[in-house]
């Protein structure tokens, strides 16, 4: 029976203008996006190698360790997903004078953009009238004069709704994703195809949870025209209003200092600050072993005190020592000016961190925000990947210096007289940056909040939809 | 006769549940809006009082924009900190960037409200004009008495228009009182101009969809095919055509990334500061040195994001909702050439102060007090010989044709 339900409504949405409508704007939009994006992908392949090349050319001729954290930071390569999904990867960067505002004015279209906007509209454009349409059609008293039960209609009417909604959707999918398995420069791996299914299923919920709403609007409605205005209504609330205010909001109950403030509260801390403190505890330092070695006291050129150190074993001594003494007073300066600097970024961090979780769970409440944090975690382009970049990078940060720590000693143990600092050195054996993505399972586990909202939000949703038709009034 | 069909158009709307819900969204939407932006522009107004440069430091930063409560833009990117020194300038962003959800979504200002909602809210009112009337029988007893189809038209668009603008400007209006309370924001006269221009075009834009809604209905039999044709149009207009244009314009223009510039910049600058502690050296030709190559490097970034931009925005003007946007940004003063143009100033400050700079550090001299960064906003004149005019009148271009087409659509109506 509940078969039969299924297929007369798979069937009658096959032949409907909307079935058609939707089909060809889809097969479009998703061709036309998952071809661009890949093309987007390689050029930033293209553009992340002679960027590559161009730091080992730096580093080549002029790497030298006072500045080379200028040049060395940890960069995120572009990922195999970016054919399909873009979450936070734009370029905006507000912190560079040369910035690129476009994204602020128009986003980036991709996979998650075309379900949360376009299939949830889809949705609820073949749902609004499922009930009430039929209603005024006259079948719904036919079928149930015919002794089927309501919860088989409802269910089959839900289940045969959703079913014909991803034939549009999955079969525009199969000719982007034919675009990118023929691609010979995009190499998905296994853990990438497993992410997309898993986006996927997240998709079906998502899709059926609007499918579900449009079907409980309609059986609170007597004429489809209501309906659809309700069901837009309730469309624009959660896509387009919910997720917007969110973050504004958060920003009002859980407000951060300004960041240009601290920037240069903290530049100044490690720059003219930092020099100072070095400047004093250096001096300090030097009093105390001139009484030690009195020939410190002395003035000597860069020329004299290498010919001295070359001759003289006592010298050596005393050079090596004030060498040692000065290096741990500027030591000691950007320890404690890095850990006050630390301590008051930490603590902005930890401010923007509780704003930023609060805004995401206020935006929870639309679904499009848990299938969009969904999305982006399993593609390794949202929130939890830069948190990710953010371990990663630390990691690598700590490697380099004790990387450089270690260097320095060895070429002040060579050459005490040269400031080893401000010199070129042959950097080629250093620790270097590689980026890998998270494991399927880390960002499966990021996911699960969303997916278990998303089930609880298509469930209540489908109950509410299920009682109303059962007292629905047919007549 | 014209205006008893408006009259006619306006009445029946105003019983049925269409204008219900959608006053309701108008409402809801538009103070929210308002009252959002006004509480994120209060924000940062407190911010900029704290971040403010003092007098004779080498600081170019604008207060917020109190036409950005309205259209937010770039106001963020134009009220970063331009921090001058010997080697060029530094930029600090602001604490927008610690929250990652406010890249994630668009801001909630009153031009998203119009261009997203309020263009949804116009073809609702337009979807059903001819083909529900047909269904209704209705549309045949009107002709049945003689009224001419062009008055007929014309009476349904001025009755629909007036349903859907009357509300919408009051409470635009109300939205507007309720800033016009708080004693920190002052409209200068112009930019009162500005908002009325602002207010003009939204309404321009509004009836485009309204007329596009009554041409798909008088295209159809059925109104559900009518409202099922509207939506996919009207996703098209508002999010695929223009953020799909401009990823289509980076395949066509090669610009460098912001992450490769920087990463070029950083390299300059650390190799010129090595050099320059080699012996014989100058400090000053080597900052010099990194002026220079840091102004070529912006230079053929400019020239190549401009034309990036000027290429995004001619594809995505095949979209109305894009020239709205760029229009009523480029009013407000918070658009892409905004930016553009301060950042030309901003450049041209750091050139007439940085030879002073530079001296001064290689002399080792007491550091110095430099005049105040100086910006006017682009006038009214210039914004629209730049592309607003060309925007507005696209948009009345859009209007005319789609009212013109609908005519002749409803002229050979068969309504049967």
């Amino acid at each position: 029976m509940l078969r039969t339900i299924v297929k007369k409504e798979i069937q009658n949405n096959l032949y409907s203008f909307r079935f058609l409508v939707s089909f060809a704007m889809l097969l479009v939009i998703v061709s036309v996006t998952v071809f661009i994006l890949t093309s987007d992908y390689l050029k930033k392949i293209d553009e992340y190698s002679q960027r590559q090349t161009e730091i080992e050319n730096y580093m080549k001729n002029y790497a030298h360790f006072n500045r080379v954290q200028n040049v060395l930071g940890a960069t995120q390569p572009p990922i195999p997903f970016y054919s399909l999904v873009r979450g936070l990867s734009s370029d905006v960067n507000l912190g560079e004078f040369d910035d690129d505002p476009l994204p602020v004015m128009f986003p980036l279209i991709d996979l998650a953009f075309i379900v949360t906007i376009l299939m949830s509209l889809i949705a609820l454009i073949f749902s609004y009238d499922s009930v009430c349409g039929e209603k005024e059609d006259g079948t719904l008293k036919l079928m149930l004069s015919n002794g089927f039960s309501r919860s088989k209609i409802i269910a089959g009417k839900i289940a045969g709704g959703v079913l014909t909604l991803f034939i549009p959707f999955l079969v525009s999918l199969a000719v982007g994703l034919l675009m990118i398995a023929l691609h010979p420069s995009v190499a998905w791996k296994g853990a990438d195809w497993g992410g997309l299914g898993l986006i996927m299923a997240g998709a079906v919920l998502y899709v059926g949870f609007f499918y579900c709403l449009g079907v409980f609007i309609s059986s609170r409605h007597q004429a489809s025209s209501a309906s659809i205005m309700t069901s837009l209504f309730a469309w624009v609330l959660l896509i387009l209003v919910v997720p917007n205010l969110s973050p504004y909001i958060a920003s009002f109950i859980s407000p951060t200092p300004s960041r240009i403030k601290i920037d240069r509260e903290t530049s100044r801390m490690m720059d003219t600050e930092r020099d100072d403190l070095g400047r004093k505890l250096s001096g300090e330092r030097l009093q105390e072993l001139i009484k030690k070695y009195p020939v410190l006291a002395e003035n000597f050129s860069e020329a004299e005190a290498k010919e001295k150190l070359a001759k003289d074993p006592a010298f050596r001594e005393a050079y090596e020592a004030r060498t040692k003494e000065v290096q741990a007073a500027w030591d000691e300066a950007n320890r404690i000016q890095g850990e006050k600097v630390d301590r008051i970024w930490k603590e902005v961090n930890r401010k923007e961190s509780a704003q930023t979780r609060l805004a995401s769970s206020l935006s929870m409440v639309s679904p499009l925000s848990d299938f969009t944090y969904l999305a982006t975690d399993l593609s390794s382009t949202g929130i939890q990947n830069e948190l990710h970049f953010g371990r990663l990078s630390e990691a690598w940060q700590r490697a380099f210096w004790d990387y450089a720590r270690n260097r320095i000693a060895a070429l002040q143990k060579k050459d005490p007289a040269k400031d080893w600092w401000n010199t070129p050195v042959d950097m080629s054996d250093r620790p270097r940056f590689r980026f890998t993505e998270e494991g399927l399972g880390g960002r499966v586990k990021s996911a699960l909040p969303d997916f278990a909202v998303l089930i609880a939000f298509g469930f209540l949703v489908f109950i509410c939809a299920y009682f109303s038709f059962i007292r629905y009034d047919v007549r | 006769m014209t205006w008893t069909i408006a009259q006619k158009e306006i009445v029946s709307n105003l019983v049925s549940y269409k204008f219900f819900v959608v006053l309701l969204l108008t409402i809801v939407l538009v103070l929210t809006s308002f009252f959002i932006m006004h509480r994120d522009f209060k924000n940062r107004l407190s911010d900029y009082q704290v971040i403010r440069p003092k007098p004779g430091d080498p600081i170019a930063l604008l207060p917020p924009n109190p036409l950005s409560i309205m259209a937010k833009g770039l106001d963020e990117a134009l009220a970063r900190s331009y921090e001058i020194s010997p080697i060029g300038i530094t930029v600090r962003a602001g604490q927008k960037s610690g929250n990652i959800i406010f890249s994630l979504f668009p801001a909630p200002d009153f031009l998203y409200v119009v261009r997203v909602v309020l263009s949804l809210v116009a073809l609702l009112f337009g979807f059903d004009q001819v083909s529900q009337e047909k269904e209704k029988g209705t549309l045949k007893l009107m002709l049945s008495n003689g009224l001419s189809r062009s008055k007929i038209l014309l009476g349904k668009w001025i009755g629909n228009f007036l349903s859907l603008s009357v509300p919408f400007l009051l409470v635009t209006l109300l939205g507007v009182a309720f800033l016009s309370l708080d004693p920190d924001i002052h409209f200068s006269s112009e930019q009162t101009l500005r908002f009325f221009l602002i207010l003009f075009l939204t309404l321009v834009y509004i009836t485009f969809f309204l007329s596009l809604g009554i041409l798909i209905s008088t295209l159809t039999k059925r109104a559900a095919s009518s409202i099922v044709i509207l939506l996919f149009i009207w996703a098209l207009l508002v999010f695929v055509i223009p953020n799909l244009g401009t990823l289509l314009a980076r395949q066509i223009v090669n610009v460098p990334s912001v992450r490769a510039l920087s990463e070029k910049r950083q390299q300059v600058w650390t190799r010129e500061v090595l050099f320059s502690q080699g012996e014989g050296s100058k400090l000053a030709d080597h900052l010099r040195t990194i002026g220079d190559e840091n102004d070529r490097l912006d230079e053929n970034y400019r020239g190549k994001f401009n034309r990036l931009v000027n290429l995004s925005k001619n594809i995505n003007r095949l979209s109305p909702a894009a020239s709205f946007v760029y229009a009523v940004t480029d009013i407000a003063g918070t658009g892409i050439s905004e930016e553009n143009s301060l950042k030309r100033e901003v450049v041209r400050y750091k050139d007439s102060i940085i030879q002073d700079m530079i001296s001064t550090v290689v002399s080792n001299s007491k550091i110095k007090e430099y005049p105040a960064f100086g910006y006017n906003y682009r006038s009214l004149s210039s914004v629209f010989a730049q592309g607003a005019l060309f925007d507005s009148a696209w948009l009345i271009f859009f209007n005319i044709l789609f009212f013109a087409l609908s005519y002749f659509a409803f002229v050979k109506y068969d309504v049967r």
